[in-house]
């Protein structure tokens, strides 16, 4: 839930970047540690990985500046993406104002994206959230791997089977490159702050 | 596509995968390779792809096994419970407002149970955060599969009276149904005895060789955190027993009955291993030459390696 304090005019609010295992949701983390050097307002924690693999979540600070006369602060977290942390997503979800779900665009993950979205929309839930109303941005990415030669799906095979009733804004990504990171950043943080502001009326 | 072209399509996607951390994926590929070679005969350098590519297999296969047997809440660093505790320490109705409670709910949540029932234990001290401390630390106990150890410290509590009569019932119906929920065949129902039992045993009496000394983290008190190694004076199968001497007050502070040692090591003659021991007593020494020195028993309840 995020911190609005209307005499000081501070919002913190808090995004999530949820997703199957290796489908990039710490790269999207890196590349914006490194690309939005002016925004980041603090060190990116990433804690305990094995094989790459994410067992916690990673954590990255953001200060946006003045928007709307407030000044807008955002904590990006990712949760692990295998299976077996459900516990730990849940964790991580808590207090959650805005998600961007990574998908993997590879043919070989298509069921693991549609297994995490589901889990997603589980777990939101018991949160007492729907995922039809909180703020949402799909990315598909690893849409570079197609040049290497590896079997990517459509963009219309993905958004029919992710994005068919959620109707939520999508963007492709090669989140290694940075290609399209920035784009989903920016919606994401569009919709979220659009929806405090639908709750908490902050903008002046 | 010809055979060729075919397995030389499936190795690179499967090198691909492997690169990429998709392991599963990888394996797939490097099995259908096996396969397509396997079923034909008239293939150059047969027997050599065949060895690679078992390899291969082999290789990603360990890779595989070595991630499925990562411990899913390993403990982290200080430095990242810190951050655990102060970015989730929610508005949680368990937490009843105290941030202290919260961070350290919030850390026996990500798993990092020994941190958070050393937190939750200070929290024993304060009237108002008393049961939501117990439960945690009941929990806490639960998860790791303590259970006998979670009845043991709960009849302790019991015992001493840590709980006012108005809060015995919300904790006993807590750590029932608590137990409940793990299995097994644990009894609280005799609580009412006062009684104070000892974790059970894994092991008989006759599986124990000789013990001279054992190494051992002290679990509380001034010394909390210290290993320390100690000598064996007495031993009886599962049980042994320790002398402290009077002018070693931190040491004797730092060591109560109850207190569950996690990780000791047990020096013999012929071999060292490790295992887990419940400390069951510890008395002032009243007559002979070792007269106020301070004897230590501790119940070996598993041995790990």
């Amino acid at each position: 839930m995020a911190v609005i304090n209307l005499k000081n005019r501070q919002i913190e609010c808090k995004l999530v970047f949820y997703g199957p295992g290796r489908s990039g949701k710490t790269t999207n983390l890196e590349y914006i540690h490194k690309a939005f050097k002016k925004q980041v307002a603090g060190k990116m924690i990433s804690i305990d990985t094995e094989g790459d693999r994410t067992l916690f979540f990673d954590f990255l600070p953001l200060g946006l500046g003045k928007i709307k006369g407030c000044d807008v602060r955002v904590q990006l977290y990712t949760v692990p993406g295998q299976v077996k942390y459900k516990a730990t997503r849940q964790l991580v979800l808590k207090g959650v104002d805005g998600i961007v779900f990574v998908a993997d665009s590879l043919a070989v993950r298509r069921e693991k994206n549609m297994v995490s979205l589901k889990d997603l929309h589980e777990n939101l839930l018991k949160m007492g959230l729907s995922i039809r109303k909180i703020p949402l941005v799909l990315q598909y990415n690893k849409r570079d791997l197609e040049k290497q030669g590896l079997p990517v799906m459509s963009l219309k095979k993905m958004d029919h089977e992710l994005n068919r009733q959620l109707k939520v804004p999508s963007f492709t990504a090669s989140a290694l490159s940075g290609e399209g990171v920035g784009n989903t950043l920016n919606q994401a943080l569009k919709l979220t702050l659009q929806s405090l502001q639908n709750e908490f009326k902050w903008a002046q | 596509m010809d055979l060729g072209n075919k397995i030389k399509k499936y190795y690179k996607e499967a090198e691909l995968y492997n690169s990429h951390g998709l392991l599963n994926e990888a394996l797939e590929k490097y099995k259908s390779i096996d396969g397509l070679v396997k079923s034909t005969r008239n293939i150059r350098n047969r027997e050599g792809i065949l060895k690679q590519i078992a390899l291969k297999i082999e290789l990603t296969s360990k890779k595989l096994q070595k991630l499925d047997g990562v411990k899913a809440t390993p403990e982290v660093a200080e430095d990242a419970q810190s951050l655990m505790k102060e970015m989730y320490t929610f508005d949680d109705p368990e937490a009843k407002g105290s941030s202290a409670l919260g961070g350290a709910i919030a850390l026996a949540k990500f798993g990092q149970y020994d941190k958070a029932i050393e937190e939750l234990n200070r929290l024993l001290e304060y009237d108002k955060l008393r049961l939501e401390a117990a439960k945690n630390i009941l929990w806490c106990w639960v998860q790791q599969n303590y259970t006998d150890y979670a009845v043991s410290l709960y009849q302790k509590w019991r015992k001493n009276k840590l709980f006012p009569p108005e809060e015995v019932d919300s904790i006993q119906a807590y750590f029932t149904e608590l137990i409940d929920s793990a299995g097994g065949d644990h009894e609280i129902d005799e609580l009412e005895s006062q009684r104070t039992v000892e974790p059970d045993s894994e092991i008989d009496d006759d599986e124990i060789l000789d013990i001279s000394a054992v190494r051992f983290v002290l679990p509380r008190g001034p010394k909390e955190g210290e290993k320390i190694e100690l000598e064996i004076s007495f031993q009886s199968g599962k049980y042994i027993r320790m002398i402290i001497p009077r002018k070693e007050k931190d040491l004797i502070d730092s060591i109560n009955p109850g207190d569950l040692l996690k990780e000791i090591v047990f020096y013999s003659p012929v071999a060292i291993f490790s295992g887990e021991g419940y400390v069951s007593s510890k008395n002032e020494i009243d007559a002979g030459p070792k007269k106020a020195d301070y004897s230590l028993e501790i119940k070996i309840i598993k041995i790990v390696s």
